[in-house]
């Protein structure tokens, strides 16, 4: 008899809300672009609350230099546990070395510490559920996701910003004036392909042209992903695409052209500039069209092997750095689209791993620290500035790194020849000038997620025709 | 008031009957808090997610995520293929195991088929591998340029063949390879009831000159109709709830939707986890149905016969062997071997040296690597035998397989013994489903609950050990229960009854009659919650962060890429897995598979 009441509960529960479907002739639902104005209110207002605790300390800390919070660190954590919570594996790396740091101050210190990387966009569940308590578990975190954060995190008052004094003299900004989140690096996804074939990518275009199955890690489990199609709509990357677009020649034009024209009304719908409806047909085909893999590792495996001829991809640029040499395997394999003279449109997509307090943080002193000890100095960031295509987001940190690691001659051997010039980083001035990366705005995403977002969710992928 | 009284004392005095009151409290507490869980999440709205958008607020309940899963443009690919695709897998999939794995049992236990110790355990490894490891083997022999635009595997590397499409990506490698790792299963349970069959039904209809095939279809597949209905139950929840197969094969189920729901249509997964709920639930009602029909079961009795065994021939014992040797090759060694091989590659995939010949190409980096150096190839990691995040999850993937087998197992079989000895009692049906319904639960789901049950302002339970266990406990609670249950139905009363004339006490009775007679299946109520939870993902997924145990370790490597740290994962997987089989086996003397097979 229970087992029916509860089987009758839950059958009930869904029947209850599908006749509320049925009466609901007015409910806004997915694919409705009109829905798309309505979320202000709510999640604005959640971040006019009082100033909390955590909230009192940053305005504090930001008028601190590193040494300084690193006193204040020493006094509030010496032999206690700092757990932190990110996307990236590397925090790990780096707080050893921030205890090493702590330690030529105070030679006594000591504290242990936990550096957890959930996956399956399980980060923002775990913050959100930690943030209910009175004192969190998570003193600050390093993430990833820009839309996310600023809809899930900022939005609704779960993490905070802390900008350290350092970082912003270094950036010519102060740090109460500053708008936006604090990024600890940027990276660049780039357009790569493999040239034992015959193919050419010269042009953005390429990558979508007829027959090209670029390899991308599916927008579904890699948000960022998506967010690279929603930055694509924003007026100055569309007119990017539209100046690639000019300089196809005429057959390919023509490929091209029904499906931009197709476009045009969809763009207007959705609010988009005058060459929005370039970015849709870009967007459209690439969804359609791409090889779906479950991360950039496998990607860069695959390029780089002579079997996979004539295969492109958008992949961490970063991959390419622990690629073994073999008879089938090589760098020289790939070719970085960007790098090529002839090339025309946008080279990849940039986006940030950012930093955050949590407004609960138990160890608030030294969540700010740990922050300024690695946004600010060379051997706090090395944990992620010893690989090529991370940059740190200070640019005396960017600089030194260079100079230390000379990412920019990674190709070159012992000799001095440049054995591999895939693998010579040009750098972030030159990725975002001449490379034309596509940098994420967390703001525009946010924005968009519910209109272009839903557009892309119409599409079919490649991966559902299974 | 007396009458009362001696009631309650006449209630208490059978160990069976607390059994029951006990674990149907707690039951039914830990299987609805997570259904609550579930439903409560479908109403409530997530900032930042769909129902926010939708209905303009950050907080508070809504049905608008039922409105617009069930009605909007995207209901064809959130909904509808997905479940029709999960259906079709969790079908085909039930179909595949039952007839690969009752087929076997069948051979094993009733024919004079040879080789039989050793298929025996071989043909359970695809079990005791977790499910997508089958999958990216899968992906290594078949997928090609030509076809998927992916580096070539290994046919097409060697021989330049390729296959369709239809049999790199999608429902079918999804099916097949989900059957042959739950074949093992069907053959566990199947081959257990063939095995402790009383023969003397089939030895009259012998006698009685009855044609083979309607011994076979009127008295031995009747006979073995409650393990074919088990093992679809725990296949088909299984498959439904699989996670990690159909996301590398490409398939979109209910399961993979869900994942990929969960960022943005939070609510709407959430209802996507009861539908596969409610599924369940439909199963077990059939079941309940079917239980109904049945008059008895008992097939151990005090005078059982011996088994009889079907002559295949004298060549064909040996011919019928010999292809079972060379499929179970297939599904178990040569994964294996590639496993293997895949840790000495240069890079991973990288098979070159078979080209060239060249052995120097082979390395011992993913091993031996004593440092963190990206430039070796190792993408930041240590070599195997070095790397504290393989083995950090090791240690803690044993402690948590111990102690779900020790708990689940324990309740698994108190369960099972209680509700056999009250069958007809509806307290012990309610009690049973109960303790059975959090496996027709999707993992993701269950999992995704306990998260959310475990996550508030008094407690966070998030990367402990110990919600990993208590989910491990419930979820796994059915496999010792079933187990215990089939295998009790099948002791007539008359054997404890004597017991019980003789003075015997209840601990006495179980430890020396009941457990004894029925130890291959108990010994399997404590195996199968152990095996299962070394290598369990969907079920763990959603409550630790990889580096916790093996099966996220393993996931999170394959994801990545880096097949020589999943492989040497899987590796590490099988060898302990034998190890405690065999320490089972000399200390108990029953094993997974021997108590069938050997």
């Amino acid at each position: 008899m229970k087992k029916r009441g509860l089987a009758l509960a839950v059958v009930s529960a869904m029947l209850v809300a599908t006749l509320g479907a049925c009466g609901s002739g007015t409910t806004k639902t997915t694919g409705d672009s009109t829905a798309a104005q309505s979320q202000d209110s709510g999640s604005k207002q959640a971040a006019n609350t009082e100033k909390s605790e955590v909230d009192n300390i940053i305005a504090q800390a930001q008028g601190m230099s590193l040494e300084e919070l690193a006193k204040k660190a020493i006094e509030e954590s010496n032999g206690k546990t700092f757990y932190g919570v990110g996307n990236s594996s590397r925090g790990k790396t780096a707080l050893p070395l921030f205890i090493s740091y702590l330690k030529t101050i105070d030679p006594n210190y000591n504290m242990e510490f936990e550096w957890q990387q959930p996956k399956n966009n399980k980060i923002f569940e775990q913050l959100s559920a930690d943030s209910l308590k009175p004192s969190g578990t998570f003193a600050m975190t390093l993430i990833q996701d820009g839309n996310q954060i600023q809809t899930k995190m900022v939005d609704t008052n779960i993490l905070k910003t802390f900008i350290p004094k350092d970082w912003a003299e270094a950036n010519g900004v102060s740090a109460d004036s500053y708008k936006g989140f604090l990024p600890l690096q940027t990276l660049n996804k780039v357009f790569m392909f493999n040239n034992t074939g015959d193919a050419k990518y010269t042009n953005c275009w390429d990558f979508v042209y007829e027959g090209s199955h670029p390899l991308f890690m599916d927008i579904d489990s890699e948000l960022v992903g998506k967010n690279f199609l929603y930055m694509l709509t924003k007026e100055e990357y569309a007119d990017k695409l539209k100046e690639a677009y000019d300089k196809l020649d005429a057959t390919k034009k023509a490929y091209f052209d029904p499906v931009i024209a197709g476009e045009e009304s969809d763009a207007k719908d959705l609010g988009l500039s005058e060459n929005g409806k370039y970015a849709l047909a870009w967007i459209k085909l690439w969804v359609e069209n791409y090889t779906e893999e479950t991360d950039d590792g496998p990607i860069c495996n695959t390029l780089v092997d002579t079997s996979a001829k004539d295969q492109s991809g958008l992949l961490v640029y970063s991959k390419l750095r622990s690629v073994e040499e073999s008879a089938n395997v090589s760098v020289n394999n790939i070719t970085v689209a960007a790098y090529q003279d002839d090339y025309t449109g946008i080279g990849g997509y940039g986006y940030n791993h950012y930093l955050f307090l949590t407004k609960n943080s138990p160890l608030p002193w030294t969540a700010c620290a740990f922050i300024a000890y690695i946004t600010c100095t060379e051997d706090g960031f090395s944990a992620w500035g010893k690989d090529m295509g991370g940059y740190s987001s200070n640019p005396k940190v960017m600089e030194a790194t260079e100079a230390k690691y000379q990412h920019q001659k990674g190709g070159y051997n012992e000799a001095g020849e440049d054995q591999f010039p895939a693998k010579d980083d040009r750098g972030y001035d030159w990725w975002t000038k001449d490379g034309e990366l596509v940098l994420e705005d967390p703001q525009y995403c946010a924005d968009v997620s519910f209109t272009v977002g839903n557009w892309i969710e119409m599409l079919s992928k490649a991966s559902d025709k299974n | 008031m007396g009458i009362l009284k001696n009631r309650i004392r006449t209630f208490f005095g059978k160990p069976q009957n607390i059994i029951l009151l006990i674990f149907g409290i707690m039951l039914t507490f830990s299987t609805v808090a997570p259904v609550v869980a579930i439903v409560k999440d479908t109403l409530q709205i997530h900032p930042g997610t769909i129902d926010q958008h939708l209905t303009g607020k950050a907080s508070g309940y809504s049905i608008v995520n039922y409105i617009d899963l069930f009605t909007s443009k995207l209901a064809m690919s959130n909904l509808w293929k997905p479940l029709i695709n999960t259906l079709f897998l969790a079908i085909f999939t039930c179909l595949i195991s039952i007839l690969y794995g009752g087929f076997f049992a069948f051979l094993v236990t009733r024919t004079n088929m040879k080789f039989k110790k050793y298929l025996s355990s071989i043909f359970i490894f695809p079990y005791i591998m977790p499910q997508w490891t089958l999958a990216v083997v899968w992906q290594n022999m078949f997928n090609s340029n030509a076809v998927l635009g992916t580096s070539d595997g290994l046919i097409a590397s060697l021989t330049g063949v390729t296959f369709p499409k239809w049999w790199c990506q999608g429902l079918f490698p999804s099916a097949v390879v989900l059957g042959l790792h739950y074949a093992p299963f069907a053959y566990i349970m199947i081959g257990g009831i063939f095995k402790n069959m009383d023969a003397n039904l089939e030895e009259a209809a012998t006698i009685l000159d009855t044609p083979k095939w309607k011994i076979m279809t009127m008295i031995t597949l009747p006979m073995i109709t409650p393990a074919i209905l088990n093992t679809i139950l725990l296949v088909f929840g299984s498959a439904m709830g699989s996670y990690p197969v159909p996301h590398y094969l490409g398939l979109t189920t209910l399961s993979t939707k869900y994942i990929s729901l969960n960022s943005k249509y939070t609510g709407e997964a959430s209802i996507l986890a009861i539908i596969m709920m409610v599924f369940g639930i439909m199963i077990l009602s059939l079941n309940q149905l079917s239980l109904k029909s049945r008059k008895n079961y008992t097939t151990v009795t005090g005078k059982s016969g011996q088994l009889s065994k079907i002559n295949i021939g004298k060549a064909g014992k040996y011919v019928v062997g010999a292809v079972y040797i060379v499929m179970t090759f297939f599904t178990s060694i040569w994964p294996i071997m590639l496993f293997a091989l895949e840790t000495f590659l240069p890079n991973p995939g990288d098979y070159s040296f078979l080209y060239t010949h060249d052995f120097k190409n082979l390395t011992t980096k993913w091993w031996l690597t004593s440092e963190n150096v990206t430039e070796n190839g190792l993408y930041g990691q240590h070599g195997i035998l070095y790397n504290p995040t393989i083995w950090h999850a090791f240690w803690g993937t044993l402690l948590l397989a111990f102690a779900c087998a020790a708990i689940a197992g324990t309740i698994g079989t108190l369960i099972g013994y209680a509700v056999a000895k009250n069958r007809r009692s509806r307290w012990a049906a309610y009690v049973n489903n109960m303790a059975f319904l959090p496996y027709l639960m999707p993992s993701i789901a269950v999992g995704a609950a306990f998260f959310i049950l475990f996550s508030n302002e008094h407690i966070n339970l998030f990367n402990t050990y110990y919600i990993l266990i208590i989910a491990g406990v419930i979820k796994y609670i059915p496999f010792a229960s079933r187990a215990s249950l089939n295998s009790m139905l099948q002791i007539s009363n008359e054997l404890e009854e004597a017991a019980i004339i003789q003075n015997a006490s209840w601990v006495k009775r179980m430890v020396k009659i009941i457990i004894p007679i029925q130890k291959s299946s108990i010994i399997s109520g404590f195996s199968l919650p152990f095996m299962t939870c070394l290598r369990e993902l969907s079920l763990f997924l959603l409550l630790c962060t990889q580096g916790f145990i093996l099966s996220t370790t393993l996931d999170y490597f394959d994801e990545m890429g880096l097949y020589a740290f999943s492989s040497a994962i899987n590796l590490i997987l099988i060898v302990t897995i034998l190890v405690f089989n065999t320490l089972a086996d000399k200390l108990t003397g029953s094993s997974l598979d021997n108590g069938i097979g050997g």
